[in-house]
């Protein structure tokens, strides 16, 4: 396995949210989710350079659309996850599953 | 809400780092986000975050690179082919370290002769009054001629001069500022605190020398230094000399053992000036020796320098030069004079009495002629290499065209090619330069200042050279290369053009002929400097030893006792005693001597004061009457003797009809009672002007000469030293060879002879680099011919005749060509010199041969080896 194939911490959390946000993901949309779902603020700026990189490893791909008044008539450029960037998220769910199967019985350390 | 929108100006800051396909959806987010904010949290906190995020997205993966847009595209295809020129200059070393080898010498050799003749150009333009400094020269006539309206070609002025001129023509011309005199050399002990010596280059000068030279002053007040009396102001060389770290202002030096003159004035004359003293006294102290000469315009002692102000033009004060004369000079005696331009002072004049050694400027043309054709040898060598080569780069280029490529874009590959190598050939040329410029100041004996070659507009300007010289030398074979059809050299029925052949041998013939123009010009240059050393002068002067004393009064004194000890050395031969000998500085005097039809006639030539052994000692011959004689009482005050050209100057073709006539001069009237055949006592240079040789008297001597027989002259000179300081223990034993002094005359033309010689061989060396290259490259071409001569039973020698044979053709050519053009520029060389060596045969054959024997010796390095190789292996590939 190359090096390529593993995913940082972020890039997991940001290829998550593109699966949740399903249709609607784009850069704000992204950055909402994680503030609402995650109680964590992230730049824009880290999120796009984010999906441009997992664009380019082939987890997921984008198309544009969606130009509204509001964004200047710009449009969006929406993601979507890839079939790669779905086998990628469920390997790194089963590895760990597969570690906690291997911790002892989880105590927190009270009385 | 109309009015609240996202930082302009930070919009236009991210459109112009963010790369094009990304803008859109970002900026699209970004004001999506802004506006979300604006309502959330106001529009400062908005603003805020937008350009926050802004400058967060300044990122390897947003920014766009520098290569890859539009706009800058021939950036990247300027970065492509400066990649594969280097690539094509690494692939084939041999060519490229040929290429560079030649180019480097060449630029660096045409780099050398600029800084030498650029120091030539320089002289006195140091001077903040360069441009408004002028010189009085002037011509001193005969009794009863009138030449106020006169205009004499300038080589009848001389620049040395009476002393009245100076002040008459300050008061006469509103226009000139600033005027400054000064005297020819003396001689003078100088000593302080015991160090003692005696300084030949002292000189008298006006209190002005400020307003007209702009010396470098080191201490002292220049404006007061020569006002007084027995004042005295020194270089830095001889300030250091007698006081070393001492300050010498205020210092006295006890001048010819007698005289105490105050230190006012430390200075130094720069290097590029056209004449150096080392000392100035007042003009004021020499006034209070001699007032009546400061009055007398017959009277020659005197440079004058003066400066106009800025409107004057000097050729006004030119035309009033008649009205001056009638004004100011009214004796029997014809005057008149021109004004100089200090421009003119150190490459144009030809005036007589120069203050120091004038420049050439024939020279400074050889000079040039020799840069230029350098630079073309190593331009020729570099275009006949390309061109030659440019077979094996056909492929790369069909297969360029192609793929799509038009021809300008080849074309200017390969002159970027061509840039890129010049560029490496200048970088060597420089450290060349940096290394040969300390043997060249060595060579020519004078500092060359190369400041002005690191100047930025230098610089610049040697940029742009070098990329014009390499374009120039690109050009032709980018044309070529660019040419190739694609369809011929793919379908592999393309040979070796033939279009490039007849340059490339134009070319050849061009270099064959530059090389052998360039040695007739050593071997012309190296005769005529013999010749002239060789040149019989008319005297001897080996073996003389002459003893300066300076004029100095102990030793006047006692001369017949000093001349007496001097002759009881075993070796010593003769001793003479007179004021100049041959190759120093000398006067001249009015000279009034009956002409053969009875006529008294005034002319001015050089005097010589002698005694009666002068002539015996330095061998010279008398043509007619005698020499002065101890038996005739009467020679001392009324016997003069001539040389054969001042016999022709008063109108005697036959030198013994002179002897006899009646004379007058300085105050002695009697006969003229010889003539002496004519010697060389200024430098072959000029021809032998009219001399007159009067008997001297004691105080007007300055010199002894003391022909040797001995052979063993260290020991000798030892012992003579200790018989002077016998009996001159005031003086010192201030020697010299006679012979060593006048050839130091010729000392700059030797220089220029090892200059032009080194840079001939440079030159004809890369000449050689760029034959060898092309013979490798024929060779090669003609590897299977080679081969198949071969295998039919052709010899070794007989290979290397053939290939031998094209060359020779060729230098036939350039022979034929060479030899005109070589004679014509050296004899307009050589007509700088009053005796010239004959351009014999010999000098073309000479060059002929050795040119055509390094051709041959540099092709066999390649055609021997190509001619011994096996055929087999030439062959095995058909």
């Amino acid at each position: 396995m190359s090096r390529t194939s593993f995913l940082g911490e972020f890039e997991e959390l940001i290829l998550t949210m593109v699966l949740i946000l399903d249709d609607d993901a784009y850069g704000n949309t992204i950055v909402n989710g994680i503030k609402e779902h995650q109680d964590r603020e992230v730049n824009l700026s880290s999120v796009h350079i984010t999906l441009y990189r997992l664009e380019d490893k082939g987890y997921l791909e984008s198309h544009f659309g969606g130009a509204t008044k509001v964004r200047g008539g710009r449009k969006k450029r929406y993601f979507k996850i890839t079939n790669a960037g779905k086998a990628m998220l469920q390997e790194m769910k089963d590895a760990r599953s597969k570690l906690w199967k291997l911790t002892p019985q989880l105590k927190f350390n009270h009385v | 809400m109309s009015e609240v929108r996202p930082p302009r100006l930070f919009t236009k800051f991210f459109k112009w780092y963010c790369k094009a396909p990304l803008q859109e959806s970002i900026l699209g987010d970004l004001e999506e986000a802004f506006y979300t904010e604006v309502e959330s949290k106001g529009q400062l906190i908005a603003r805020w975050k937008y350009i926050w995020t802004i400058l967060r997205f300044i990122r390897p993966g947003i920014v766009r690179s520098l290569e890859g847009t539009q706009k800058l595209n021939n950036y990247g295809m300027i970065k492509n082919n400066i990649k594969i020129g280097m690539r094509s200059i690494l692939r084939n070393k041999v060519f490229s370290i040929l290429n560079v080898t030649g180019l480097s010498v060449g630029l660096a050799s045409c780099l050398l002769i600029l800084i030498y003749v650029k120091n030539e150009l320089s002289y006195d333009t140091f001077n903040a009054n360069y441009d408004r400094t002028y010189r009085v020269i002037q011509h001193f006539g005969g009794r009863g001629s009138d030449l106020k309206n006169e205009i004499l070609p300038t080589s009848e002025y001389q620049v040395w001069g009476n002393a009245p001129i100076a002040p008459a023509l300050q008061e006469y011309y509103p226009q000139i500022e600033s005027v400054f005199r000064f005297t020819s050399q003396f001689n003078w002990l100088v000593e302080y605190k015991g160090n003692r010596y005696q300084e030949k280059d002292v000189v008298f000068g006006d209190s002005t020398f400020y307003k007209v030279f702009s010396w470098d002053w080191l201490a002292g007040d220049a404006e007061t230094a020569l006002v007084r009396p027995s004042t005295i102001i020194l270089t830095k060389k001889l300030a250091e000399k007698y006081f070393g770290n001492e300050n010498p202002i205020g210092e006295s030096l006890l001048m010819d053992g007698d005289e105490l003159f105050e230190v006012t004035g430390v200075f130094e004359i720069p290097a590029n000036s056209h004449f150096q003293v080392d000392a100035i006294i007042s003009m004021s102290t020499f006034k209070g020796y001699r007032p009546e000469i400061f009055d007398a315009w017959g009277y020659v002692d005197f440079y004058t320098y003066f400066t106009l102000n800025e409107q004057a033009n000097i050729h006004d004060l030119g035309e009033q030069i008649p009205d001056f004369l009638t004004k100011y000079y009214d004796t029997e005696y014809g005057y008149t004079f021109q004004f100089e331009a200090l421009k003119d002072a150190y490459l144009n004049s030809d005036a007589g009495r120069q203050p120091g050694p004038v420049g050439s400027k024939n020279n400074i043309y050889l000079f040039i002629s020799v840069a230029v054709f350098i630079l073309l040898i190593a331009c020729i060598n570099f275009v006949n290499i390309s061109t030659a080569r440019s077979i094996d780069r056909a492929k790369e280029v069909a297969v360029r065209k192609t793929l799509g490529s038009r021809r300008s874009p080849l074309i200017s590959q390969f002159l970027i090619e061509s840039v890129l190598i010049t560029f490496f050939a200048a970088l060597v040329a420089v450290l060349m330069v940096s290394l040969g410029h300390g043997y060249l100041e060595l060579f020519i004996g004078k500092q060359l200042s190369v400041d002005w070659l690191f100047s930025p507009v230098s610089l610049l300007i040697g940029l742009l050279l070098v990329l014009l010289l390499g374009v120039l030398a690109g050009l032709y074979p980018a044309f070529i290369l660019s040419n190739y059809r694609p369809l011929q050299v793919l379908r592999g029925s393309f040979k070796n053009s033939s279009k490039g052949i007849w340059l490339r041998k134009t070319l050849v013939v061009l270099q064959f002929a530059l090389s052998i123009m360039l040695l007739a010009g050593t071997a012309i240059v190296y005769q005529q400097l013999n010749y002239i050393r060789d040149y019989d002068k008319g005297f001897e002067s080996e073996q003389i030893l002459v003893i300066d004393y300076g004029g100095d009064y102990k030793v006047k004194r006692n001369i017949d006792f000093i001349k007496a000890e001097l002759l009881k050395h075993s070796a010593v031969e003769s001793v003479s005693v007179s004021r100049a000998t041959p190759g120093d500085f000398f006067p001249n005097a009015g000279t009034t001597i009956e002409t053969p039809n009875g006529e008294m006639l005034a002319k001015s030539p050089a005097i010589y004061e002698i005694d009666e052994d002068f002539i015996p000692t330095y061998d010279m011959h008398m043509v007619a009457g005698r020499n002065f004689s101890k038996s005739f009482p009467t020679d001392t005050t009324k016997a003069l003797l001539v040389n054969e050209a001042t016999a022709k100057l008063y109108g005697y073709s036959n030198p013994e009809d002179i002897v006899g006539k009646n004379f007058s001069q300085w105050g002695r009237e009697g006969k003229v009672i010889g003539v002496v055949e004519d010697f060389n006592y200024v430098s072959l240079h000029s021809e032998v002007e009219p001399l007159a040789l009067r008997y001297s008297i004691w105080w007007s001597t300055e010199k002894f000469s003391v022909k040797l027989k001995s052979t063993d002259l260290g020991s000798t000179l030892g012992e003579l030293e200790a018989i002077w300081k016998e009996a001159v223990p005031s003086y010192p034993f201030n020697t010299y060879f006679n012979d060593m002094s006048f050839d130091n005359q010729y000392e700059a033309d030797e220089r220029f002879g090892i200059i032009f010689y080194s840079f001939s061989i440079l030159a004809v060396f890369v000449a050689c680099l760029g034959l060898f290259g092309l013979t490798i490259y024929t060779t090669n071409q003609r590897a299977k011919e080679i081969g198949i001569r071969k295998v039919l039973g052709a010899s070794v020698q007989r290979i290397v005749t053939t290939l031998s044979f094209d060359f020779i053709k060729l230098y036939c050519i350039a022979l034929l060509l060479a030899i005109p053009v070589a004679y014509w520029i050296m004899s307009t060389w050589l007509a700088s010199f009053a005796y010239q060596t004959s351009i014999g045969w010999q000098v073309f054959g000479f060059a002929a041969s050795i040119t055509l024997a390094v051709s041959l010796l540099t092709m066999s390095f390649k055609t021997i080896g190509a001619a011994m190789s096996n055929p087999t292996k030439i062959l095995k590939d058909e």
